[in-house]
């Protein structure tokens, strides 16, 4: 997008930069600005987690309140959704739901970078979610797993019609949780930046469109967390039709 | 001791009033439009890409040219309403179990 060298442009924040190359036959396998900031999330996580619930204090302390508040979250999501048997699959929703809430609030970070922001980083999510709940549907129900694209009750005749509609509508999952995500963060991210634009050329005036940034930073920070939960709940939601078929 | 029965009641009566205020508050949720358009976008958006990839596939393997993917769009747009439809479904449930609780 960026045109005639222009360096200012509300898209430059989503470009990769390679810092370390690396090229393992003929694939790049560099470590670039994107990996840095999923390896700083990971990090985040992983002290965040550990330290806070360190002390297991029972009058817990603010940062372990935190985290037990982030764990039961996912615990009552999970409850809700897929019931008792949800369980097993807290872990995977857990990791799924921390990485990209931690990702995308690194992200809100001036100067970082958002991988949440790029398709391909939530398409590979989604994919992970997609794979997985399929792979469950049929260790769970073995061939019975197929009778999921097939609507109760419903006239034999209408069946040639309606079951590759199904099909279209389960193989459309993985696209819709990544583009969702992606876009969000993709329009969220930009349109700060645009209004940062504003702020220069504006002069004095650019007191109003700093105004709205800080508006619209808050705003931000609530999508942030707001997709995070989307995406542990769309993840929940199937889990729970590959356990329970319809 | 009646005191004390006397202290807890008015802890109680604070904290029911607390919880009412916090339940109310919870009622008229913030369910932004553009939230809302964006949901129902990209269900259909996906359908139709995974409609159109499909038709495209077919075309590509039998040699249709334009049959598969035809038949394959207007699937896919159903397939789209669908998701809306459950993605509406869903969004209601949630409405009357928020106003049961």
């Amino acid at each position: 997008m960026s045109s005639t060298g222009e360096k200012h442009s509300p898209l430059e924040q989503f470009e990769i930069v390679p810092y370390i190359h690396i090229d393992s036959k003929g694939i790049d396998i560099s470590f670039t600005n994107s990996s840095l900031a999923m390896t700083i999330t990971v990090a985040v996580i992983t002290l965040f987690l550990t330290f806070s619930v360190n002390t297991r204090s029972i009058v817990p302390s603010r940062l372990q309140l935190l985290s037990e508040l982030s764990y039961n979250f996912i615990v009552q999501l999970l409850k809700d959704t897929v019931g008792a048997e949800g369980r097993k699959y807290f872990p995977f929703v857990f990791t799924i739901f921390m990485f990209v809430l931690i990702g995308n609030m690194v992200g809100m970070v001036p100067y970082s970078f958002t991988f949440t922001s790029h398709i391909i980083v939530t398409f590979a999510l989604a994919a992970i979610v997609f794979i997985g709940v399929t792979v469950l549907g049929f260790v769970k129900h073995g061939l019975r797993f197929f009778s999921f694209f097939v609507i109760p009750g419903l006239p034999w005749y209408m069946l040639p019609l309606l079951i590759p509609i199904e099909v279209i509508s389960y193989l459309s999952r993985p696209i819709s949780l990544s583009v969702r995500l992606f876009a969000n963060m993709l329009a969220g991210h930009t349109l700060l930046k645009v209004f940062a634009g504003f702020v220069v050329s504006l002069g004095l005036a650019g007191f109003l469109p700093l105004a709205f940034i800080v508006a619209l930073t808050g705003l931000e920070i609530l999508i942030a967390f707001l997709q995070a939960y989307v995406f542990a709940i769309l993840t929940c939601l199937y889990i729970n039709d590959a356990l329970h078929l319809h | 001791m009646n005191n004390s029965k006397k202290q807890l009641e008015n802890l109680k009566e604070k904290i029911d009033h607390l919880q009412h205020n916090k339940e109310k508050k919870s009622v008229p949720e913030r369910n932004s439009g553009t939230g809302f358009g964006f949901k129902i976008s990209t269900e259909i958006v996906a359908a139709l890409i995974v409609g159109v990839g499909i038709g495209l596939l077919v075309d590509n393997y039998f040699n249709t040219k334009p049959f598969g993917l035809i038949i394959f769009f207007i699937l896919g747009a159903f397939a789209g309403f669908l998701n809306i439809y459950r993605v509406m479904r869903r969004i209601e449930k949630q409405k009357s179990f928020n106003i049961k609780h």
